[in-house]
């Protein structure tokens, strides 16, 4: 929930952005580190336990105090990204793992397994900050700075995934223009919550039907119904999170990076992704992809790179089959699209109807691929069975 | 194309995702417009909050 909560509101954001403005810019970092421990310990002992509050306080001071090892061209910051990776490994795929290699029932399983709030995204951070420094792309910032970096509640949830030399030069220097930020913000936290609660939440009403027993019986129309619902109530539901989470950042003064820019009008696969979830594309080229070669290298090793970044990125998506299947459709996707780009067909201008039919293509593509993100690989294959009337 | 770019622009500075609106638009007392705008919105927040739903995407 949270960003959804009067907490959140009035307890957290309100007060802290009022006092970011007022203190003077030494202090500035100190306001983002005191209320971004405080929003954690309490939506970590509100929506979990003790344990969890604790847990994530622990991960964020390690990350704080280790990171000041890291130096361009050094080690430690290799070190670093193994033991972000690490982190999210234990928490978020352990049980996974220890299911998938040792079979259900296992003596290896986490019985009172639980999840550090927002663990996914500033994992993805603390792996930027290290690889950045490494390359020297990115100044060390004080202690306070990059804590506040790391523990800016509007964002830690689920992202937008910052950048540190993005954001550094903002904490120093925030906006002033304070009418404009508040004027901006409040329409997009507003926005952000009307898309949530008479879209996403409507939605949902909708998708719910999208289980074994319902796809079992419903008509064929029903099934394709459900499944653009899904795909519409995870674009309202992620996108209002994010417009919640820049809007709050507005106040501050500080602009942070954007998620979506309109991304079911686009024309082709690739075009989707560099508007859908902009900043984890963003960090999957640059720490995924790039590192891997890239483009750079031999076509069949181009088709790996990007086949592999994409199955990685639907494992990040959730610790399941199901979410690793649909990083593989997303993968063999943007496969076939830079192999079709790379065509001589591809070379012509499309009129008007060609647009319309690449866009409606690149749509239902998309919403296909959301059968996987939302159930399981049974019911999602048994769906497409019914779909397509394959034979049971 | 150009109607639809203006009218994505228009939706864009209604939604706070641009600072300022589409070109040749000219609105009298904004102040006025935003506060209406800002009314409506809070409306159909209390309507439809009581529907409320984890986010997707947060990690639990």
């Amino acid at each position: 929930m949270i960003f959804n909560t009067f907490e959140y509101f009035f307890w957290f954001l309100i007060p802290s952005a009022i006092l970011f403005r007022l203190l003077p810019a030494p202090y500035k970092p100190g306001v983002c580190v005191a209320f971004g421990v405080a929003f954690f310990v309490y939506f970590s002992w509100v929506d979990l336990n003790g344990i969890a509050a604790a847990a994530c306080i622990l991960i964020f001071l390690w990350e704080s105090i280790f990171s000041r090892l890291y130096r361009p061209g050094s080690r430690w910051c290799l070190v670093g990204v193994v033991q972000a990776v690490l982190i999210l490994v234990l928490f978020k795929y352990w049980n996974f793992l220890a299911n998938l290699f040792v079979g259900p029932g296992n003596s290896f399983t986490w019985k009172n397994a639980f999840l550090p709030l927002g663990i996914s995204f500033f994992t993805f951070e603390f792996i930027h900050y290290a690889m950045d420094r490494r390359q020297g792309k990115t100044e060390q910032g004080t202690f306070f700075e990059y804590l506040a970096f790391i523990l800016f509640f509007p964002t830690m949830v689920a992202g937008p995934i910052k950048r540190f030399q993005d954001f550094l030069p903002k904490l120093r220097k925030p906006s002033l223009d304070a009418a404009t930020d508040w004027r901006v913000g409040i329409t997009r936290i507003l926005c952000g919550l009307v898309k949530k609660f008479a879209i996403a939440d409507f939605l949902t009403s909708v998708t719910v039907h999208l289980n074994k027993g319902d796809v079992e019986a419903a008509p064929k129309w029903l099934l394709l119904l459900w499944l653009f619902a899904y795909g519409l109530k995870i674009y309202f539901d992620f996108s209002a999170y994010s417009d919640i989470a820049i809007g709050s950042a507005r106040l501050f003064g500080l602009v942070v990076p954007e998620n979506f820019d309109w991304p079911y009008f686009r024309r082709n696969i690739a075009e989707f992704w560099k508007h859908w979830h902009i900043s984890l594309y963003r960090w999957l080229v640059d720490y995924l992809f790039i590192p891997m070669g890239g483009s750079r290298v031999v076509v069949p090793l181009i088709y790996r790179n990007i086949l592999l970044t994409m199955l990685l990125s639907g494992l990040w998506h959730g610790a399941g089959l199901n979410f690793l299947v649909w990083g593989l459709w997303h993968g063999i996707l943007l496969v076939i699209h830079r192999f079709w780009s790379k065509s001589r067909w591809a070379k012509t201008t499309p009129n008007r109807f060609g647009i319309v039919w690449r866009t409606l293509l690149t749509y239902v593509s998309v919403n296909l691929g959301w059968a996987f993100f939302c159930m399981d690989i049974s019911t999602a294959l048994l769906f497409f069975r019914k779909l397509f009337s394959f034979p049971l | 194309m150009k109607t639809i770019t203006w009218l994505k622009q228009l939706l864009e500075w209604v939604g706070g995702v641009r600072e300022s609106g589409p070109p040749g638009l000219n609105l009298k007392g904004e102040s006025l417009w935003w506060s209406l705008w800002w009314f409506l919105l809070i409306l159909m927040i209390s309507v439809f909050c009581g529907q409320s739903s984890k986010f997707i995407y947060i990690d639990f």
